[in-house]
């Protein structure tokens, strides 16, 4: 078997540091819980090193794929299994280990079967993972589906508020989105002739003819675009974000949706550039009907995590827009939302969590005057919020600021009327400050201690990200830039 | 030496024989006679895996061993051992039929050994119903003998009417191409395909490998008899019958050459229903045997599909998905006969807390149904893979996504019964169950197996296409 890679593989190494993960788990005891959490934050902490590594140690100056892993897996179907990093799967394999950490972290106070819980939630990452890293179509889709089925469980065991419900309308929508991907992987397979299934080989100007791409695009586009929450296949994200159980919520939210997103783009976007010209207009409606229609949605909601839930779809709409504008400063913009957006969604669902705990109610209603019962568990909720507005000094202002300028290029009623849905999201998310955390206190919550300064840490190391990247934009920008403006100046014209 | 390459055939005949000496002369003893099959079916996998590369024609051409053959003879080989480790306890059964049990589970295995290998038109077509009356006894012998003899002769008329209307195919297939070798219908076939009889005649010819494979329209028996037959032969017969009936069919078909448009409009029409009809069906089903038995007919329009795309690859992902169906039912009729230890039939409510009395057996049950659903990694999607790859390596785009959409269907009903193993609590505390060690061990590997062939399907794919080379 042909085999390259240059150097230590670290990519293989983070997917094995989950499946390690994951075996040692196994074989734990089910009594022994504090250990069964401290092995799962030692290797989701590996994780999150590792990542963060391969984040800072990419060479911006050479560009390109680097830390190529590549050998053949099955070579009668040319499967390979080939891993690379560039510009625009760095960021996202860096939120993935940030989100799973935190996400460890915030679920270390579960008492309920917590072996099957860590167990099952490390097959869910290393599905993330995988799929991030991945260059090779077959194993885009198996990571594709390893991320998936581990959630029915996730959530139908651990979750709240109609888990089933919520847990099969996920699973089944999700999996609708692969019946759509893999025959049109099989079909550009089959259509190539070159008997392989590496991105690298197929992405070569010329091979797939235009009708080729424009019809394998919308396939495409849609099969992932259900994970992203594309309007209107988005009805099973808000569903499923409040079923979940809150880490659960924060891998969902934070680094799930992504996949879908991030497969547009290396699926859809790298094999299909004519395709994706072609059917840009409507992506772009369908991105901006996303950010109307859930601004607009979410300002009636009275569950906390179905405010979040629909703002995901809002914001998730804002990645959509930037990938339809068809220019490097909108693919530039949407890998920055989506990372501003995984780690600002895994704040606030985090932060619902932990207030969710205490009061056993996300009914907005019900609570009030939190912040002066839990001052400082109230902040990281209200950091999560200005987040989500946009406010500058935090990340998602780079991420909405470089989409919208692109959009409004391009499609400037579509770009404006965005915006002022923006204005909405605003709205909501202030009313819901207001009526969560200030306003008269309940006496019922009045005992209810605050946040500890360990049960602090993963918040915190969100909020640090998000300024981190807030006054320092250009960490991210640059990096991804090394891979989008070469592909775009490589597209034909 | 020639003889050498019939080994594996006679090594079934001699221990069919010796059940049928020992059911006259010794008297019934459970373990005895249990450990007595594991053993000749141990000793009959290798005798299998020996003959594996032995190649030749016996018996004026009628009987031909290749590849092909032997690697189906090796599976069903294992399959019948697999069956054996799960009869453990038959309580579902007379103690003084528990030697004919056994004559006719050898005697099966044999005719479909048999089946694999046959190459002329009769030699198949009596191998066929040598397998078919085997199991037609086999579901009657349940002890609960209402419930098994209607299953019995729902399986028989539906069995007969099936060969009789395989024997009207034979005689126009013959009557128009003049051939009863496979290996002459090779060569003559491709010319005459055209020909409206010639179609009809293999179509006719056909319907007796979709009775077994329980494709539409020839289903309609498996719901009844899963349901009426005891646990363990219902799953013999959603494994090895099944891996047998996908090798005759691949074997004739491939026979027909590149096929003519017509013939792959009808097999893409029944490959269609058959997997609509069976998912759909099995939405509704209460009792996990009839649940199976619909799957089993919507796995027989997935299988369908490779054979349909008439290339090679899409014979060997059909020889590949028989290894994988292997596998996957088995395992489920594993955790199902553990479960319902006193052998009733047992419905999906039956599951509730299943992770907690045996969580080996809810794992295996739940990888074993992700399986089927075919989601990756396990060696159930790569089956679907394969035979995708090859339909659309032909241009069936709209089959493989109609497939595929089935695919979520069916992932549905299979999630209802891991909710019910993973989510549901009993309604009144039922004790753990604790499965023998070899048993648990069994599950284990079973487990390991979907998820490595699955992963590294390199080899077996290797084998797989290898097989089919022989054709």
């Amino acid at each position: 078997m042909q085999v390259t890679y240059a150097g230590f593989p670290y990519l293989s190494a983070i997917l094995l540091c989950c499946v390690v993960g994951l075996l040692v788990i196994i074989f734990i005891p089910e009594e022994r819980k504090t250990l069964i959490r401290w092995v799962s934050a030692i290797f989701s902490g590996i994780t999150l090193v590792l990542s963060a590594y391969l984040f800072f140690a990419y060479d911006k100056s050479l560009g390109g794929l680097q830390f190529v892993e590549r050998f053949q897996w099955v070579p009668s179907l040319g499967i390979h299994y080939f891993n690379a990093a560039d510009g625009f799967n760095l960021p996202n394999l860096f939120l993935t280990g940030i989100v799973f950490f935190t996400g460890v972290l915030t679920m270390w106070g579960l008492e309920m079967r917590v072996k099957e819980f860590y167990a099952l939630y490390f097959l869910l990452v290393a599905g993330v993972f995988g799929l991030f890293m991945s260059m090779d179509l077959f194993f885009i889709f198996i990571w594709y589906d390893v991320s998936l089925f581990p959630m029915y469980l996730l959530i139908a065991i651990w979750g709240s508020t109609r888990k089933e419900y919520g847990a099969m309308k996920l699973t089944l929508y999700l999996l609708a989105g692969s019946a759509l991907i893999l025959p049109a992987i099989i079909y550009l397979f089959a259509k190539s002739g070159l008997n392989t299934f590496d991105i690298v080989s197929l992405m070569q100007p010329g091979i797939f003819s235009s009708d080729q791409q424009k019809f394998a695009f919308p396939l495409l586009y849609l099969g992932f675009g259900i994970l992203a929450g594309v309007w209107p296949f988005h009805t099973w994200s808000p569903v499923g974000h409040v079923a979940a159980p809150t880490g659960v919520s924060m891998v969902h939210a934070g680094v799930l949706m992504k996949i879908g997103a991030f497969g547009v783009l290396r699926v859809a976007i790298f094999l299909c550039p004519e395709g994706w010209k072609y059917w840009a207009e409507l992506m772009a409606f369908l991105a901006a009907a996303g950010i109307i229609y859930g601004a607009l949605v979410g300002l009636r909601q009275t569950d906390l995590k179905y405010v979040i839930g629909y703002s995901s779809v809002s914001h998730m709409g804002i990645v959509g827009l930037g990938l339809s504008t068809v220019t490097a400063e909108g693919l530039n913009g949407a890998v920055f939302q989506m990372f501003a957006h995984g780690v600002m969604t895994a704040l606030l669902f985090s932060s619902v969590g932990y207030i969710y705990d205490r009061t056993h109610t996300k009914m907005i209603p019900e609570l009030g005057g939190l912040s002066r019962i839990m001052p400082v568990a109230s902040a990281y909720f209200i950091v999560g919020a200005l987040a989500s507005m946009g406010v500058p000094g935090l990340a998602n202002f780079w991420g909405e600021l470089m989409v919208f300028i692109a959009a409004i290029r391009v499609y400037p009623v579509r770009g404006i009327v965005a915006v002022l849905a923006l204005v909405v999201t605003a709205l909501f998310m202030l009313r819901v400050v207001q009526k969560t955390f200030y306003g008269p206190r309940h006496e019922r919550y009045a005992q209810l201690p605050d946040i500890s300064f360990y049960e602090s840490i993963p918040r915190m190391i969100l909020i640090l990200v998000l300024v981190l990247f807030g006054l320092y934009p250009s960490l991210l920008v640059d990096l991804i830039q090394t891979a989008s403006i070469p592909f775009m100046s490589g597209l034909p014209r | 030496m020639k003889w050498m390459a019939f080994a594996p055939e006679i090594y079934y005949l001699l221990a069919a024989l010796w059940f049928l000496v020992l059911s006259l002369v010794a008297r019934p003893d459970a373990r005895r006679e249990h450990l007595t099959s594991l053993f000749l079916a141990v000793l009959g996998v290798i005798v299998c895996l020996a003959a594996v590369k032995s190649e030749g024609v016996l018996f004026v051409n009628a009987y031909r061993v290749d590849l092909f053959s032997q690697v189906f003879k090796v599976m069903l080989s294992l399959g019948l051992f697999l069956i054996v480790c799960i009869c453990g306890q038959l309580t579902d059964i007379k103690e003084r039929n528990r030697h004919d049990f056994y004559v006719l589970l050898f005697v099966c295995t044999l005719a479909m050994m048999l089946l694999v290998s046959g190459n002329h038109l009769l030699t198949i077509y009596i191998s066929l119903e040598l397998s078919s009356y085997s199991l037609y006894i086999l579901v009657a012998l349940r002890r609960d003998r209402d419930f098994g003899l209607e299953a019995g002769i729902k399986y028989f008329l539906v069995g007969i009417f099936a060969s009789a209307v395989m024997i009207f195919g034979l005689a126009i297939l013959y009557g128009t191409a003049r051939v009863t070798y496979l290996d002459e219908m090779m060569k003559v076939l491709p010319e005459l395909i055209n020909r409206p009889a010639v179609i009809i005649g293999l179509l006719l010819t056909l319907s007796g490998f979709f009775f077994k494979l329980a494709v539409f329209p020839f289903h309609i028996w498996a719901p009844d008899v899963y349901q009426g037959s005891m646990n363990q032969v219902a799953a013999y017969i959603a494994t090895a019958s099944k891996v047998a009936a996908i090798a005759v069919l691949a074997r004739v078909v491939a026979s027909a050459g590149q096929g003519s448009t017509y013939l792959i409009h009808v097999l893409v029409v029944l490959s269609i229903v058959s997997m609509t009809i069976g998912n759909l069906a099995a939405i509704v089903q209460q009792d996990l045997k009839r649940l199976l038995a619909y799957s089993t007919i919507a796995h027989a329009g997935y299988v369908l599909i490779g054979i349909l795309s008439m290339n090679s690859a899409g014979y060997a992902g059909a020889v590949f998905y028989a290894m994988a169906l292997l596998v996957m039912k088995f395992t489920v009729f594993l955790v199902v006969v553990e479960v319902a230890c006193d052998g009733r039939n047992i419905q999906i409510e039956h599951l509730a807390g299943l992770h907690r009395r045996s969580p080996m057996l809810a794992l295996a049950l739940m990888v074993s149904l992700f399986s089927l659903a075919g989601i990756p990694p396990t060696i159930g999607f790569t089956g679907k893979f394969l035979v995708f790859v090859a339909a659309m390596e032909k241009g069936y785009f709209t089959l493989v996504l109609i497939a595929m959409i089935n695919v979520v269907v069916s992932l549905y009903y299979y999630l209802l019964v891991i909710k019910a193993a993973y989510l549901l609590e009993p309604k009144e505390e039922l004790p753990p169950l604790r499965p023998s060690p070899p048993i648990k061990l069994l599950s284990c590997v079973m487990v390991v197996v979907m998820i490595v062939a699955g992963l590294f399907p390199y080899y077996l794919i290797e084998l797989a296409e290898a097989a089919v080379r022989a054709l």
